[in-house]
């Protein structure tokens, strides 16, 4: 028996082979595309600072640091205004359209105006990304919460469980799954979001060493760059898992 | 000697949609002695349901003078030290193995874990599904699911235990299987029990006395001791003896009511 583990590590392999092969094979130009080898130079010379990438790891940090306050922003608020909906009927209905006509639109369109009011900074970047995330959150929570089978919360009730029991024995527990996918998903749209800010603003971040790679016909670079990015997907996916397998059955 | 007793309780509903007041319950009196198996009959719709919910505490009743009491203390809220409520869905969390919803309603008492955890598997063991402890309930059978809550109920230690329709939803071999269980943990135990249904032959195989409601609104019709000799047998001629009787009494509850019989024939047929 094959673990999915080594089937997956085999799959990948071999995917790597395959482009290596067929770049060098076919002799395509190294400005078109790069070769996997080429691109794990590239990210080599970029982590240990060999390569004229401009204030690698600053720039890195500061997609992560938006990435990271753009998603507290929209966990925060998402949950909040997740909950506050679910539990008051007449705002929830009142809300809901408004809500899915926002979450429906392309919020790239707001960009221009998010960076008229917030700049073409961290501020204007993070708010983008929560733009972006929040929506989810917001309506995962909702219908986490409001989808609650009643009777678990009759039998609490005829258990004697008071308000801090009900929510911390029953009403958590019980949204958990559908809030926690929200989440997840949250964290992929925000990461999006703040991806997106990036390549729209070239001045710092991500964005402005893929501006560097690309202007220059780095081309190795360019895709070290963005498998950097595709890696911080992954990572935070990975914690998602790893905390719903923890806590959600 | 009188455990819970219920005077003069009734309960109107009022729909909104149409304005109108609905009296579910009309002057409704009962009681139950210590140890006493006590079954609660009717047509779908009297009120069953309902009147088990004020008794436990969960429902309101009008304010006209009735009330329930249990030990001569009025219940106004769940009693969860003094009555069990064991609903119709087995209501696991999906979150917890069984023996964590077994000792849900102890969560609440001052009990060690430990104490906790004994308490559950002697209960677990009652029923024959101590094997299944750290199983989650989407692994086990529904009629296992029912036992669990039944046991759930059970390991609270009340003197009442309050049922309602809790075999209602399992097939019909499941549920005899179960109610015989129920016969006997209750003879072992010692509980007073109010124990909902509308099949006949449940009430004549459980009940040492069975009230009838008639509907519309809801009322006791009449109490009917139980005399059959335990341990039952569901086939015995005395049982079908006691089921036709309780089937004409439903019967005459229906036509009271206003309503036509729904099903003429063989009582067994109808449980
Ligand atoms: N919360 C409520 N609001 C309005 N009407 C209600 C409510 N609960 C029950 N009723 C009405 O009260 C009547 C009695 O309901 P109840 O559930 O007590 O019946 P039941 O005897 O338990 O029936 P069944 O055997 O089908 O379970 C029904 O006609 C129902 O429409
Ligand atoms: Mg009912």
């Amino acid at each position: 028996m094959i673990s999915p583990a080594a089937a997956r590590a085999a799959l990948i392999v071999a995917l790597l082979a395959i482009w290596e092969l067929s770049i060098y094979l076919s002799g395509a130009s190294n400005i078109l595309i790069a070769r996997p080898s080429q691109i794990a130079v590239a990210a080599w010379n970029m982590i240990v600072g060999a390569s004229s990438a401009p204030d690698f790891y600053l720039n890195i940090g500061l997609t992560i640091f938006e990435l990271v306050v753009a998603y507290a922003v929209a966990v925060v608020i998402g949950l909040s205004i997740g909950t506050v909906v679910a539990n008051w009927k007449v705002l929830g209905d009142a809300l809901e359209p408004l809500l899915l006509a926002l979450y429906a639109l392309p919020k790239v369109i707001l960009y221009p105006i998010i960076v008229l009011t917030a700049g073409a900074g961290l501020a204007g970047k993070a708010f983008f990304g929560v733009l972006v995330g929040i929506f989810v959150i917001i309506f995962n929570t909702s219908a986490g919460l409001r989808q609650i089978d009643p009777n678990y919360l009759r039998l609490s009730d005829s258990l004697g469980f008071g308000p801090r029991r009900r929510f911390f024995s029953v009403i958590l527990p019980a949204a958990a799954p559908t809030v926690l996918a929200g989440l997840r998903l949250g964290f992929g749209y925000t990461l999006i979001g703040v991806l997106t800010a990036e390549l729209l603003t070239v001045n710092s971040g991500l964005g402005r060493l893929i501006d560097w790679a690309s202007f220059n016909f780095y081309t190795p670079d360019l895709f070290a760059l963005i498998f950097l990015a595709i890696g911080l997907g992954i990572l935070g996916n990975m914690a998602f898992s790893s905390l719903e397998r923890r806590w959600v059955r | 000697m009188a455990v819970i007793q219920a005077t003069k309780i009734s309960k109107t509903f009022y729909n909104p949609s149409e304005s109108r007041a609905v009296k579910t319950l009309d002057d409704v009196s009962f009681s139950a002695d210590k140890d006493e198996f006590v079954v609660l009959l009717g047509p779908s719709g009297c009120g069953k349901s309902t009147f088990l919910n004020i008794l436990a505490g969960l429902t309101s009743h009008d304010r006209d003078g009735g009330k329930v009491t249990v030990h001569g203390r009025t219940v106004l809220a769940p009693q969860p030290d003094l009555i069990a409520y064991m609903f119709q869905d087995s209501i696991l969390y999906p979150w917890r193995t069984v023996i964590k919803n077994v000792e849900l309603g102890l969560e609440t008492r001052a009990m060690s874990r430990a104490e906790r955890r004994e308490r559950a598997f002697k209960y677990l063991d009652l029923v024959g599904l101590r094997a299944y402890a750290d199983h989650y309930p989407r692994q086990i059978s529904g009629g296992m699911a029912q036992r669990v809550a039944l046991c759930r109920s059970l390991a609270l230690e009340t003197e009442i235990i309050l049922m309602d329709e809790p075999f209602g939803a399992l097939d019909e071999q499941t549920r005899a299987t179960l109610g015989s269980e129920l016969a006997s943990i209750c003879r072992e135990l010692k509980r007073t029990v109010v124990f909902v249904t509308h099949s006949l032959a449940e009430a004549a195989f459980l009940g040492d006395r069975i009230a009838v409601f008639s509907a519309q609104p809801g009322r006791i019709k009449i109490d009917i001791k139980n005399n059959l000799p335990r341990p039952r047998v569901m086939g015995s001629p005395e049982f079908r003896n006691f089921v036709d009787e309780l089937w004409l009494h439903l019967q005459d509850a229906k036509q009271q009511a206003g309503a036509a019989p729904d099903r003429q024939g063989s009582p067994l047929g109808a449980t």
